[in-house]
């Protein structure tokens, strides 16, 4: 479903990731996992079209991806979750998921969507009025997570979800990943701590230094000792 | 009593016009983050607009608005293609600076193309509703004033519905907040830019047409509106809408109350003062925020 093959990006002439190629197959829940500061939002980044590439191509449903413009990217149904949030801190609750629904066309097809959002959050229908600034860090979770969804969505990106939660609201934010990912949405999702991950993912890939050193399924991940010695901090004892 | 009731009636007109030409500044550096100089030109080519169907056609000046709107939209759109366009998303260019001068550069432009066509002199408009009413034996208004105000004001609460309640508009706002995140959401970051620029122009296109019976029609009519709302802008803190909206008045009630109390020669002296004053202590302006570079 999405191919990137031998990215190379950066900021200015810092090159974040060298030289690093991946793949996500429809229907599968494949996480990214890596130190802070290793490319992993860098990745995200350069496939919604955030940054352009310096080498290398990225390839939706067979077509090429790289060079588009952000919103085409979204139109095709690939859309990210970014880190931290970002909502429209001055708009509500509603506002910021009605321009999560932006590229849909019809205005009864967004209020569709939107009520399919607040039945999985029903939080944000309580809050539907409060502006986003004044939401509680789960909260501000949900509806970054609601925004995501009111596209359809067929690959959803999402960066570092569990960032800054509390870890009773990791889980549950997580629980909501993974029935978001049930309902048939394809996701690739990037996190620093293997724990969150283990029970979600299908396929888990590990980078250091902007490069892929090893991926597979978790089990396989799990019983590489070295790897886990080295990248996950689990000392081998599983 | 009269001079308090004149420097009120004189707020209120003056305010509503400083916020329709400085609201366009607003919006243009709340999602570009430039600083758009080009917007007194608008404020001049509106009167033009206006003053060359009349003088021509004849038609009623009322129409002439509805042209001018079009006219200065279009000029807008073209300011973006020409100066800010070429610059957005370049390694290396201080952006920010850079469309600083470039939206200054066809604002010279401009000013001397309707120079060479119309020649310098100044050009009388008719206002839009002749006459006028006594409040007190001393203090009357005109109902060109009044329907200064009128028109002013309605066109920020349309611009206020449409920025609240449309798809676009709120796509606006959206990019002014958090451009990332506008991206995300599939919201075509350039095509926001080029609305937005001729939605500026287009304000600041009505406000030339109003204040076109006031100081006439000339290639330099721009100057004044383009520093008073460069003061609005800075003063409010740059980005803010609601900021723009009080600074407007703020500044409207100075300048009336220097010219009407002392003389009309300070009132920009003083303005500048006041700006000075308000930059050293909070340089962000009564409602700014610290912001982000565009792309």
């Amino acid at each position: 479903m999405l191919e990137v093959e031998h990215l190379r990006v950066g900021y200015g002439d810092a090159m974040v990731i060298e030289d690093m190629s991946l793949t996500v197959n429809e229907g599968e829940f494949v996480v990214v996992i890596g130190p802070n500061g290793h490319g992993k939002t860098t990745l995200l980044r350069a496939i919604s079209g955030l940054l352009p590439l310096k080498r290398g191509s990225i390839t939706y449903r067979g077509e090429r991806i790289d060079g588009k413009p952000t919103e085409s990217i979204v139109g095709k149904g690939l859309v990210q979750i970014p880190q931290g949030d970002m909502l429209f801190p001055d708009m509500s609750v509603q506002e910021n998921l009605l321009l999560g629904g932006f590229v849909l066309p019809s205005r009864s097809e967004r209020l569709e969507r939107l009520s399919q959002v607040y039945e999985i959050f029903p939080r944000l229908l309580e809050r539907k009025e409060q502006q986003a600034r004044t939401l509680s860090g789960g909260e501000r979770r949900m509806l970054a997570l609601g925004r995501g969804l009111m596209t359809r969505a067929d690959l959803l990106l999402i960066d570092e979800p569990s960032l800054g939660l509390a870890p009773v609201l990791v889980d549950e934010v997580y629980d909501r990943i993974a029935t978001i990912a049930k309902s048939g949405i394809t996701v690739l999702l990037v996190e620093e701590n293997f724990a969150h991950v283990r029970e979600v993912a299908d396929r888990v890939v590990l980078i250091e230094n902007g490069a892929v050193v090893l991926q597979g399924s978790v089990d396989a991940v799990l019983n590489d000792d070295a790897v886990t010695a080295t990248y996950l901090g689990l000392g081998g004892d599983s | 009593m009269n001079a308090i009731l004149q420097t009120l009636v004189s707020t209120i007109v003056q305010g509503s016009i400083l916020a329709l030409i400085s609201i366009g500044m607003t919006l243009v550096y709340g999602t570009l983050r430039v600083l758009n100089m080009a917007q007194g030109v608008m404020v001049m080519v509106g009167g033009f607009a206006a003053f060359t169907v009349v003088d021509r056609t004849g038609a009623s000046p009322w129409l002439s608005i509805a042209v001018a709107v079009v006219v200065t939209f279009l000029l807008g759109v073209l300011t973006y293609y020409m100066a800010v366009k070429p610059l957005l998303g370049r390694p290396g260019v201080d952006f920010e600076m850079t469309a600083f001068i470039t939206t200054f550069a066809v604002a010279t432009i401009v000013q001397n193309i309707v120079l060479m066509i119309y020649g310098p002199r100044q050009k009388p408009f008719d206002p839009l509703w002749p006459g006028g009413i006594n409040i007190t034996s001393d203090v009357s208004i005109t109902y060109h004033s009044m329907i200064m105000a009128i028109v002013a004001v309605g066109a920020l609460v349309a611009l206020g519905l449409f920025l609240s309640r449309s798809r676009y508009g709120l796509a606006i706002t959206a990019v002014a907040q958090n451009l990332d995140a506008a991206r995300l959401m599939g919201i075509p970051a350039r095509r926001v830019y080029v609305v937005t620029m001729g939605i500026a122009a287009a304000l600041a296109g009505i406000a030339g047409v109003l204040l076109a019976p006031l100081y006439f029609v000339y290639p330099n009519a721009g100057d004044l509106p383009l520093l008073q709302a460069l003061i609005v802008v800075i003063f409010a803190g740059l980005g803010s809408v609601k900021g723009t909206i009080y600074a407007s008045y703020i500044i409207g009630f100075l300048s009336a109350a220097v010219a009407i109390f002392w003389s009309s020669a300070f009132a920009l002296p003083v303005l500048y003062i006041v700006i000075l004053v308000v930059l050293v202590v909070r340089p962000n302006g009564i409602a700014g925020k610290p912001q982000e570079a565009r792309l």
